[in-house]
């Protein structure tokens, strides 16, 4: 049975991820984001869930739709918008963005702006984790699109032949770009993708965070056990479609109307207005809270310089 | 069991594996002439690759791996300009270019022959696209070695077949049994965590069988099943052919381990001896097939002698044309990488 | 221990050479492993790694499926969290396969991140042409990898530069691929004992000249030195210039010897079309153009794929024949 503080705790970060992604759009839209920007709206509580399950220094990889695994694995909000606005004080001095955002001090291996990039460096960590005996886990983040790339399939066979303490997390939105998945996937159900390598898998909510938070934790402990590998898919939906300004004309009402019923967010604050955990009230003054705070992390981000052109050619290789 | 065989085919089958098998005897012989580098032979495997070629029509579509000698010549392939181009003189099929890796023959249907793992796998799918959009009931067969199911390319060429439903036929060659294990120093064969391989075909819908790829009858019975369906248009089928490794088979030079085929073998105990004896008894197809046939009463000892001298013959004209034949001009070596 | 360390007698091939550097840098850091396919037990497909899985163990020299691009990527993530691997890629033409972990990946990691994460790692590969392997294991595509910054790209072309430079690579903190040329592995020289380190970034002159610079790596060099052999003969002095590392570039050393000679040639085994052959000439070109007697010219190989026959293989290698009539032209022509 979960604590009030930790439910308080899954609420507050799906909260401040929705919150920041709002002021990510913001940018975006007001020209000081430029490029691609894709958000995590909708999909918070698979962040959410599966971060809430690891230790602080256990490892993520994460994807391009990746700023929702940054604040779940707690990176600084005013460095993330910094990076996304490209200003010098983000994670990659501006010059990675917000499809290149590492943060070494949350073991954050990156969001990623190749399909299935996050997967080798995922089953990679666990490999580094197991040989040096440290008892960390790494869990790659994926996208639906991934289920076809022959590095997924490649990496599930050494995490397997391995017993790596790796958990593959897919991220089922129900598109790859404006292509719906199941026009481009053979096999059903996916999660046996998984299980052809004997890879314990499953499919759970993840509109829920609760579920997705029992199932990413199922899979850390056989990891942290030396059990090996687990192979997770959860069904979820991007309400901002594939990044700012895509129209999403692919989709009609019915089915966003469907998913925003489900939406993690208000699902989680009925549960725990309903259980009297907390008043509606209280909830309604951290949602205002929360927005401050990101609020203020944008505003600390837009003041700071952008790179200069000494930054450009700074880290290329390590000394 | 014969059943499903017609005479014919079955002789056909026979003559076929008996040609594979001296062709690659004399490789062997070959190689102690002539360095012409690395190369695989099919010894072992005859059976499936003899017996698959009898669903297929002329203008179905076929690649293969670096051990491609057996698919090329069950296919009709001649073996004398197979000869030259191993030797990589300018009446070989590739003009002496591909050598043993890349001997391809276009003319009896081959696309490519890929010296990478998993590597004609990718354009197998490709083609089976190209047939069915062009609305002919052909099909496109592809060969691979139990390795490649390790390559990334395969299972993304697989999930395109099974997704757009085309007529491809993936056979995968599973040679790892009795492969010289990693523990005697040797090279582990393919390293695969899924209990069996046909699970990873599986989890992409694609329909999916096991055969015993030295049992003639049992190779034709799932090839012929998964041929006759895709040929009406069921998509695409994986065939898992297992064979017990021929102990010859080396990670760069084979070896002669069982000597040259004495096919009296199959009736007469006493010429089944040294280190390998168990693998020649009970797993050379060859030697299996022809108990077979003589136990059926479709051949005769008599027979069988006189159809291996010929294809003897036939081979040692191969050879000797392969060795005439010239080195390409130097020139030459810059023609062609462009096409007109 | 590697097959020739107790030695008193320490001229050693290349390829023991390499083997005796990654003995000594996996017991001098645990956390250095060895990754590929058949490195283990069966001690490499060239027994380029025998004898590492039985000291070693099978934790840390670890035997792979062929998935050469996911191989490769676990090694960038391994190396991202702590880990210091040395992979192997059988064929330097399989690293078509890895270009994507390789390029997109691991060479951006570091700049991406502005420094928080390093990616320590050897990329190891055999490359060149010979022994009729044919259009699809003959390959170099070391103009390709120099092309990208974050990467460094190193090809020795003797066993104690081998091992030095080995040492090196695995110390250094970036991904760095080591290619050998296969026709090299056997070549045996005098190799030091232990600690021996050669600065990556530093070419050397192997042969020292008067009349004209001829630059080169890995087997070009002995083409190169065969080839200055036939030119004394003809009263041509030559320098023979093994760059020893692509990236970094020594351009310092480059310009140096051009500068006393006045003559330059760049050799290369790689294609010449958008090949190093035109960098090497340009930075020349660019910063040592008073000293020129005579164009910068080039030698590499022909644009074409490497054919199968022992009769066309051959011409897609330059050879010191070539070289020598390259030199000879740029004096008018010499008997």
């Amino acid at each position: 049975m979960l604590t009030k503080d930790k439910l308080l705790e899954f609420y507050r970060g799906m909260v401040t991820i929705r919150a920041f992604e709002e002021e990510v759009r913001k940018m975006h839209n007001a020209g000081l984001a430029p490029g691609l920007v894709h958000l995590y709206s909708g999909q918070e509580a698979v962040g959410v869930g599966a971060c809430a399950a690891l230790n602080s220094d256990d490892y993520i990889a994460s994807h391009h739709r990746g700023h929702g695994h940054c604040i779940a694995k707690g990176s600084e909000l005013d460095r993330l918008f910094a990076e996304i606005i490209g200003r010098r004080s983000g994670y990659g001095m501006g010059r990675g963005g917000s499809m290149h955002i590492y943060d070494p001090a949350t073991f954050n291996l990156g969001t990623n702006g190749i399909v299935g990039g996050s997967v080798p460096l995922a089953t990679g960590a666990a490999l580094s984790a197991k040989l040096r005996g440290t008892g960390q886990v790494a869990v790659s983040f994926f996208g639906d699109g991934v289920l076809n790339q022959g590095i997924l399939f490649e990496s599930l066979n050494m995490a397997a032949l391995w017993s790596l303490p790796v958990v593959f997390v897919c991220e089922n939105n129900g598109y790859g770009e404006f292509t719906e998945i199941d026009d481009v996937t053979a096999g059903r159900p996916y999660a046996k993708r998984g299980e052809a390598f004997d890879i314990p898998s499953e499919k759970a909510d993840g509109m829920d965070v609760l579920a997705v938070h029992e199932a990413v934790s199922k899979a850390v402990t056989r990891a942290r056990n030396g059990d090996g590998p687990s192979f997770l898919i959860f069904d979820t939906y991007r309400y901002s479609g594939h990044h700012v300004g895509d129209k999403q004309e692919y989709k009609d009402d019915e089915e966003r109307e469907l998913w925003l019923s489900r939406d993690p967010i208000p699902k989680l604050a009925d549960m725990l207005v309903a259980g009297k955990k907390i008043k509606q009230a209280e909830l309604d003054e951290l949602d205002a809270k929360i927005k401050v705070t990101v609020i203020a992390a944008a505003n600390q981000a837009k003041k700071m310089p952008e790179p200069d052109a000494d930054d450009l050619a700074r880290h290329i290789y390590a000394a | 069991m014969t059943d499903n065989l017609t005479p014919d085919q079955n002789s056909a089958i026979l003559d076929r594996m008996l040609l594979i098998r001296r062709f690659e005897e004399m490789l062997i012989d070959l190689a102690g002439d002539h360095n012409f580098g690395h190369y695989h032979l099919y010894i072992g495997e005859e059976a499936t690759g003899a017996t698959v070629v009898e669903s297929l029509t002329e203008t179905d579509l076929l690649l293969t791996t670096w051990r491609n000698h057996g698919h090329l010549l069950a296919r009709g392939a001649d073996p004398g300009r197979m000869v030259a181009e191993i030797l990589g003189r300018a009446d070989g099929y590739n003009k002496g270019r591909g050598g043993t890796l890349h001997l391809t023959v276009r003319d009896v249907g081959f696309l490519s022959t890929s010296g990478l793992v998993g590597g004609a796998v990718g354009l197998a799918s490709g083609a089976g696209f190209a047939l069915k959009q062009a609305g002919e009931d052909n099909i496109c067969v592809v060969f691979f070695g139990d390795g490649a199911m390790e390559e990334g390319v395969v299972f993304e060429a697989m999930n395109l077949a099974s997704l757009w439903s085309l007529p491809v036929l993936f056979v995968c060659e599973n040679n790892n049994s009795g492969a010289i294990s990693a523990q005697e120093g040797g090279f582990p064969s393919s390293e695969i965590a899924a209990s069996r391989i046909s699970d990873i075909p599986k989890s992409l819908n694609i329909k999916s069988e096991l055969v015993d790829g030295a049992d003639v009858a049992a190779v034709h019975a799932v090839i012929a099943e998964a041929v006759g369906g895709m040929r009406k248009g069921s998509g695409p089928a994986f065939i898992e052919a297992y064979t017990e490794r021929w102990p010859g088979s080396r990670p760069l030079w084979p070896t002669q381990a069982t000597g040259v085929t004495q096919l009296a073998a199959a009736w007469d105990p006493s010429l089944i001896t040294g280190e390998y004896a168990g693998w020649i008894d009970e797993f050379d197809p060859l030697i299996r097939f022809i108990r077979n046939q003589l136990d059926a009463g479709v051949l005769s000892q008599d027979e069988l002698r006189e159809r291996d001298s010929k294809i003897c013959d036939q081979i040692a004209e191969a050879r000797a044309f392969g060795e005439a034949s010239a080195l390409p001009g130097p020139e030459s070596a810059l023609d062609g990488v462009f096409a007109a | 221990m590697p097959p020739d360390s107790q030695q008193t007698d320490r001229n050693l091939t290349l390829k023991d050479a390499v083997l005796e550097a990654m003995f000594e840098e996996m017991e001098s850091d645990q956390n250095v492993i060895l990754i590929g396919e058949d490195v283990g037990a069966a001690g490499g497909v060239f027994k380029q790694t025998e004898g590492l899985f039985e000291t070693f163990g099978a934790d840390r020299v670890i035997d792979t499926p062929i998935s050469e691009s996911a191989i490769f990527g676990l090694a960038v993530g391994a190396a991202m969290a702590g880990s210091r691997p040395i992979v192997e890629v059988m064929f330097g033409d399989f690293l078509t396969l890895v270009m994507d972990q390789l390029v997109n990946q691991a060479a951006k990691v570091h700049y991406m991140s502005a420094g928080g994460f390093n990616v320590p790692l050897v990329l190891r590969t055999g490359i060149g042409v010979g022994g009729n392997l044919g259009p699809q294991h003959s390959q170099s595509l070391h103009g390709w990898l120099a092309h990208i910054p974050g990467l460094k790209v190193v090809m020795p072309s003797s066993a104690s530069d081998a091992k030095g430079l080995f040492k090196a690579a695995v110390r250094d903190n970036n991904p760095v691929i080591f290619m050998e040329d296969r026709m090299t592995y056997n070549l045996k020289e005098q190799v030091p004992e232990g600690e021996h380190i050669i600065p990556l970034g530093s070419a050397e002159v192997k042969r020292e000249g008067a009349d004209v610079s001829i630059y080169a790596v890995a087997r070009s060099v002995h083409t190169a030195l065969a080839a200055a052999e036939h030119l004394q003969v003809k009263n041509v002095s030559a320098e023979v210039v093994d760059l020893r590392t692509l990236a970094p570039l020594d351009v310092e050393t480059i310009v140096a010897s051009v500068q006393k000679t006045g003559r330059a040639l760049v050799l290369d085994g790689g294609y010449q079309s958008f090949g190093i052959t035109g960098e090497i000439a340009a930075t020349i070109g660019e910063l040592a153009f008073d000293y020129l007697d005579a164009p910068v010219m080039r030698l590499a190989a022909p644009d074409v794929p490497v054919p199968f026959s022992p009769a066309l293989e051959a011409m897609t290698v330059p050879s010191a024949e070539q070289v020598v009539a390259k030199v000879t032209g740029m004096y008018g022509g010499l008997d």
